[in-house]
């Protein structure tokens, strides 16, 4: 649906984003992660025909954003950064516009209204001028103006700043909900809203692109390796030891703690993706232990992000 | 074409601000109060809208970059300049779509000065040709200030600028055909840019001639500044 090859944009000398290639399909939920500045809004704004890329092609469902950018933007909803709001109309004449300019019919305009406005929670300020309403009331609107023609491709740039932790939740239950049958793209420096938003991730710094997969893919990758914190009942720690050494996968024991009534407190690091917790379960009853609890340990996105954004740094 | 959407939301944009009351009502009273007082049209004993249609040029240097200084330096201003040129809309709609509202206000600006002529007809005769062709003439002069002043617009960031070139811009197409007779009387550089000049071509409509050239340049002048706008609007990609 949505593709990129190559694209570079310069602003004069400076390069805002360069050699980026992606591909995202319909249904997927994507999640655009980098730091202030590091060239996710350059990347959208190509996306949705404001901006043009100095080198490469962008095309949404085939057709070129330069040459068919007509044809792009009527299959795009789009919220940028600053919702773009006209504060001297009301909620309704806003949505309104919109619909006349998008030619959403008569007849359909006064359901697909009230459709986004039930969706976005604008009941209670469709009437009331813009300027009047709320910074959260003011980012639901311009939502409700980039899903209004109900688009197969929503590109959303930061879609949850200024809005308070109850209406956090509820945009990204929408972005969810919209993203079964839509492709998203979305912005976000706030590392939670792609874990609780999006199945696709890319970390972007520095106009490129650093990381990409879902959020779990990303994690492995950077980690290196993958963490089993388990406790074992055993009658034996040393009988343990022998099995797990038998173990091809296992790297290391990182600990290995003996409790009381025979449990045993082991952390093992094992070689990415070869050991799963299902076979590690199935070697433990093949031994006759028991497992009591096995817990996989993640890396946080967080501390991914912040190594990859700094290691960009300071090359 | 798809420019009505836009239409109504400028109109409507320009009626819910006192802009294009106040802009109306200034100059419905100040072309009536200065023809009827200053111009003294009833102690002349002339029917004739003459006195009236010469102000027009100069009262519209001052007025129609009020009309036209939002248009695109406020959109850029609050960000909705990204909203536009991400709609399904060509660049001529866009232009074309902002530049027919405030030709409606010109309009009705103009429309509200009919009043003037239907009320003094019983006074005497007017000669309704004329009028129609003073008429003519001051809505071509007030769409050619217009289109240069929304192309202003568009290369600036911000109201005041957008106002205070516009100001400049018309000052200086409506009155260098003047300067360049004082500067350099009876020459070839005066004969030609007194023909580039609004004043010169704004003249044989006062007159109540519908003079094709005026027409045409009028027209051409429009046509020239709404390009330039969509050339601009490209740029800035």
């Amino acid at each position: 649906m949505i593709q990129a090859e190559n694209i570079e944009k310069k602003y004069g000398s400076f390069t805002a984003v360069e050699d980026i290639s992606l591909s995202i399909g319909r249904g997927e939920i994507v999640g655009l992660l980098g730091p202030n500045g590091a060239g996710k809004t350059t990347i959208m704004k190509i996306f949705t025909g404001y901006h043009f890329p100095t080198k490469g092609k962008a095309l949404i469902n085939n057709y070129d954003v330069y040459s068919d950018s007509l044809k792009v933007k009527k299959s795009i909803g789009y919220l940028p950064e600053m919702a773009p709001l006209y504060k001297d109309l009301t909620v309704y004449e806003y949505l309104q516009f919109i619909c006349d300019v998008r030619k959403i019919t008569k007849e359909k305009r006064k359901t697909e209204i009230e459709r986004v406005v039930a969706e976005c929670g604008l009941e209670q300020v469709i009437h009331r001028p813009i300027d009047k309403i709320s910074k959260g009331y003011r980012q639901r609107t311009g939502l409700a103006q980039a899903i209004i023609h109900s688009p197969e491709i929503l590109i959303l740039d930061e879609p949850t700043t200024g809005l308070d932790p109850n209406q956090i939740i509820e945009i990204r239950k929408l972005i969810k909900k919209l993203g079964e049958h839509k492709t998203v793209i979305l912005s976000t420096h706030i590392l939670q809203e792609v874990d609780a938003v999006c199945n696709k991730v890319l970390i972007i710094n520095r106009g490129k692109i650093v990381a990409r997969g879902t959020a779990e893919e990303i994690r492995r990758e950077m980690q290196g390796d993958f963490r089993y914190f388990i406790t074992l009942k055993a009658h034996d720690g040393s009988e343990i030891k022998s099995a797990i050494e038998k173990i091809d996968a296992v790297n290391e024991i990182l600990l290995f703690e003996t409790k009381d009534n025979g449990l045993f407190n082991i952390k093992l690091s094992v070689k990415n993706d070869i050991l799963d917790g299902e076979e590690l379960f199935d070697w433990a009853v093949s031994n006759n232990f028991k497992i009591l609890s096995m817990i996989p340990e993640k890396v946080s996105l967080e501390d991914i992000f912040i190594k990859l954004t700094k290691e960009g740094d300071e090359k | 074409m798809n420019i009505l959407g836009l239409y109504k939301k400028e109109i409507k944009s320009y009626f819910n601000s006192p802009i294009a009351y106040l802009v109306v009502l200034f100059f419905v009273l100040f072309c009536n109060v200065y023809f009827l007082f200053f111009n003294q049209f009833i102690a002349r004993n002339v029917a004739s809208l003459r006195g009236f249609f010469a102000l027009i040029p100069l009262v519209f240097i001052i007025l129609i970059p009020s009309i036209t200084m939002r248009s695109w330096a406020e959109e850029k201003k609050v960000g909705t300049e990204e909203l536009l040129l991400t709609l399904p809309l060509t660049n001529w709609e866009l232009v074309l779509g902002k530049f027919l509202s405030s030709l409606t206000l010109l309009a009705i600006m103009l429309g509200m000065t009919l009043f003037v002529p239907i009320t003094l007809s019983t006074l005497g005769h007017f000669e309704r040709g004329q009028i129609i062709g003073e008429y003519l003439g001051a809505f071509l002069l007030g769409a050619a200030a217009l289109s240069i002043g929304q192309f202003i617009s568009s290369i600036t960031s911000n109201q005041i600028s957008a106002y205070i070139f516009g100001v400049v811009g018309l000052l200086f197409i409506t009155l260098i055909g003047e300067v360049a007779v004082l500067l350099n009387p009876a020459g070839a550089l005066s004969r030609i840019f007194t023909h580039l000049s609004f004043t010169f071509h704004f003249g044989s409509f006062k007159k109540g001639l519908v003079d094709t050239r005026g027409l045409l340049y009028f027209l051409l002048i429009i046509f020239y500044f709404l390009y330039l706008n969509v050339k601009v609007i490209n740029l800035r990609k």
